[in-house]
């Protein structure tokens, strides 16, 4: 409700801009009215609520991340996430699982220029990934075109790989939206390029918890998550609204 | 009001994150080298390094009980074939037969004079599994080449060479057979 008045009064005020411009020509007396509200700084803490899901509907995935953002100016922020992830990816020729956990830290910039005292922001950012992992082959079926032979050799010994890491960059965009006081739901899909990762013996990595999906084509990947929010206000600083000029 | 706005955007951002996780079709291309054939080369006895074809040539393998199996099929010119390998277990050395029958016509037709010639020979070999991709999976290799011309007394093959002991791709004759 409040949202809506302020809605309305800033719809008037817009209206008058060009009224007041036009007499500005006329008269140079420059009136400096401001708003100010208050906004909020802290610590935003927050869960992904897309792995949990997907975690309770595909027998083939399990995971869970925590995400968090500190408030350091007007529009940056310090994010960062921690995650863990067990995924099977089950091909014609490939049965794998690979299971690990992952770190991101970064900065998201928010480029929304919010209303009055609105807290909602439509962000860029990238972030710097770190997983550590293993994978395991449980089973493996040789490729072969030729069907003059019987089915092609399969191999049901499963091999586990350990001790395999990956570090990647992103670059993220989403958007947050404060529902209600303090409580944020956001959405935002991330683009990844892997920077170095060790590969296991004879085979590869095919999926990186948090990288997500490696394809055959390049070190190019991509991700997406949701999350629900809570922010921890520390402190509130002024933010001055100029009504006119 | 404004939150509207929001909304529509955080529904966009979620098609957009929803529509790009579909998975690219991971089908193994063509052109990928994976399990490669044997492939065998007949060149001429008196002039061992010019190709001579196999007239009437026909190919057939065998099953583990040593059963007969369907004709391989062979192309033009029949100076080349291109032999499916058997294997099981990595590092787990096979020995594959082959018959290979020169004038086939000569066994179909009903003159009891006349008679195809068959020669079977043995190949051996170790599969050796190489990873390829995520789309291909694993491949085969074939390590430890080494072949036997059976002796029946009446072999048309006369002399045989083992180019490459190890069998990776396809692209050149791994064994040279004389006639």
């Amino acid at each position: 409700m409040k949202h809506t008045s302020y809605f309305v009064i800033s719809l008037l005020l817009l209206m008058l801009v060009p009224m007041t411009s036009f007499s500005q020509e006329e008269d140079n007396t420059k009136q400096q009215d401001t708003l100010v509200f208050k906004q909020k700084y802290g610590l935003r803490l927050g869960v992904d609520i897309y792995r949990p899901i997907r975690s309770f509907i595909d027998d083939d995935y399990t995971g869970f991340e925590i995400n968090g953002d500190y408030r350091l100016t007007k529009n940056i922020y310090l994010a960062g996430e921690l995650g863990t992830e067990q995924r099977s990816d089950v091909t014609d020729y490939l049965d794998v699982t690979a299971k690990g956990s992952y770190f991101k830290a970064g900065v998201d910039y928010n480029f929304y220029q919010n209303w009055l005292d609105m807290e909602n922001m439509i962000y860029g950012g990238f972030r710097v990934g770190v997983s550590s992992f293993s994978q395991t082959l449980n089973s493996y079926t040789v490729y072969n075109t030729d069907p003059y032979y019987d089915d092609p050799f399969t191999s049901d010994v499963s091999q586990e790989f350990k001790g395999l890491s990956a570090i990647w960059a992103e670059i993220i965009f989403g958007m947050k939206v404060e529902v209600i006081n303090n409580i944020y739901v956001g959405a935002n899909v991330q683009l990844k390029g892997r920077i170095t990762e060790t590969k296991p013996e004879n085979f590869a990595n095919l999926y990186i918890p948090g990288f997500n999906k490696v394809f055959d084509s390049g070190r190019f990947g991509i991700g997406f998550g949701y999350n629900v929010s809570y922010l921890i206000p520390i402190y509130k600083k002024d933010k001055k609204v100029a009504v006119e000029q | 009001m404004k939150r509207h706005i929001f909304y529509k955007l955080l529904l966009l951002t979620i098609i957009i994150a929803g529509t790009s996780s579909c998975e690219r079709d991971d089908i193994c291309a063509e052109a990928t080298q994976t399990t490669p054939h044997l492939v065998i080369e007949f060149y001429d006895i008196n002039d061992p390094d010019v190709l001579k074809e196999v007239r009437q040539l026909s190919v057939r393998g065998f099953d583990r009980d040593n059963n007969p199996l369907d004709d391989i099929t062979v192309s033009s010119p029949l100076n080349s074939i291109t032999l499916p390998l058997y294997f099981l277990n990595e590092g787990e050395n096979v020995v594959s037969r082959f018959s290979i029958e020169k004038d086939t016509d000569f066994r179909l037709d009903t003159d009891p004079a006349t008679e195809s010639n068959v020669d079977v020979i043995e190949v051996s070999y170790t599969p050796q599994f190489e990873y390829v991709s995520r789309a291909c999976g694993y491949k085969s290799i074939f390590t430890n080449l080494s072949i036997t011309v059976v002796q029946d007394g009446n072999n048309w093959i006369l002399s045989n060479e083992v180019i490459f002991t190890t069998i990776e791709n396809e692209n050149e004759a791994h064994i040279l057979l004389r006639h």
